[in-house]
């Protein structure tokens, strides 16, 4: 009985080892490709999936241990300051929505999210790249179902000033070796840049570095840059996990969380 | 029903225009009425450019660009001196009130030459 129990111990714990040691080979599998090298954003043919499970859920400057509830706020109003190097008028903006209880967040009446907030809105992303124009698709199941073009024919940023101004931006992208790196100007100020209430303007800059670092995990990396709102240029990173599957329908409904 | 919808529609029209950047961009409406009676509109135009609030007085012939304008995030008091076209000084003492919506109010005492009245503006 005990040789029984002691081998299906055994069995047991070499199945475990299987399923992780797979899981892990899984995970570390390298990214496909297109015939050209390319490394592929979005799923190969005849294959389902998306990315989602963005691994942040409120931004904070890289390197800061912060803890947020999962709305936004922060669990100690004391560490406001170390959210992001602020101006004077945005911290205390900042601090103003975090004590209001993020009454007046322009989500809950079903505004867009904007960016980089839609990179932390779970529902899903998708990149479609049209190789032949010269363009990235983002397909978004988060927020307001939305979408975003990156152009990438090697025109200029456009000036902020000179176009109408929204809530993703407007993108131009290159390939850095396998990392996507788009640079967004042109921004409304109709949203926040996070669930907690980080202030912009539209002097903001966004640049994205996107690398699919395994055929399951994405990585994602935006450097915000608005120096009418904070001090300096700064940074956060967080990952996407590939998720078998469609993007599923959902619609924004005021009123209701 | 009418003034049901006239509510709505004023509702969505306002929500589409909410501006949550710097907390003084944009236009800013205010009304006094004089002692005999008579109207008068005061616009605002302000941006930030990431150190100074610059802006317009009554944008148009006879707008004048600030001389300067403050903003104190303490108690978001709002100080602002601009000449007129006539050439009388003026000097705005006020406070933001209700900065989370989009019809923000910036309420103070206004005095131009040797008059001086309080006064509400709205955020556009």
């Amino acid at each position: 009985m005990t040789t029984r129990k002691r081998m299906s111990n055994g069995a047991l714990m070499a199945v475990l080892l299987a399923v992780t040691c797979g899981l892990s080979l899984q995970a570390m599998a390298a990214p496909p490709r297109y015939a050209d090298g390319k490394v592929r954003l979005d799923r190969m043919p005849g294959e389902k999936g998306y990315w989602d499970k963005p691994g942040a859920a409120s931004l904070v400057e890289s390197g800061k241990k912060i803890e947020f509830l999962p709305n936004g706020k922060l669990k100690n109003i004391a560490d406001a300051a170390n959210v992001a190097p602020f101006q004077p008028w945005s911290l205390a903006l900042y601090k103003f929505r975090q004590q209001n209880n993020l009454v007046d967040d322009p989500m809950k009446v079903c505004m867009g999210p904007g960016n980089p907030r839609q990179m932390m809105t779970p529902g899903g992303v998708r990149f479609i790249q049209d190789n032949n124009y010269k363009r990235m698709y983002m397909i978004f199941g988060g927020g307001n179902h939305n979408w975003r073009t990156i152009y990438m024919d090697g025109r200029d940023p456009p000036v902020a000033e000179e176009v109408t101004a929204t809530f993703l931006g407007l993108a131009v992208g290159k390939w850095e070796g396998d990392t996507l790196v788009a640079t967004s100007t042109g921004f409304n100020t109709r949203f926040w840049m996070s669930n907690g209430g980080l202030p912009h303007t539209e002097a903001l800059t966004l640049t994205e570095k996107f690398k699919r670092v395994s055929k399951d995990v994405l990585e994602y990396e935006v450097t915000v840059d608005d120096p009418r709102t904070y001090t300096r240029p700064w940074k956060a990173a967080w990952t996407f996990s590939w998720v078998p599957g469609d993007i599923e329908e959902q619609f924004c409904e005021t009123g209701r969380e | 029903m009418r003034h049901l919808l006239a509510g709505l529609l004023l509702l969505s029209a306002a929500a589409a225009n909410a501006q949550e950047g710097f907390p003084l961009d944009g236009t800013w409406r205010g009304e006094t009425v004089g002692k005999d009676g008579s109207h008068r509109t005061i616009v605002l135009v302000m941006q930030w450019d990431g150190k100074h609030v610059t802006g317009t007085l009554n944008p148009g012939p006879n707008g004048t660009d600030f001389a300067t304008g403050k903003l104190n995030p303490e108690g978001w008091k709002f100080t602002l001196d601009v000449k007129t076209r006539q050439g009388a000084n003026v000097h705005f003492d006020g406070a933001i009130a209700d900065l989370g919506k989009y019809n923000r109010v910036l309420a103070g005492k206004w005095t131009e030459g040797t008059s001086s009245f309080d006064i509400r503006f709205v955020l556009e």
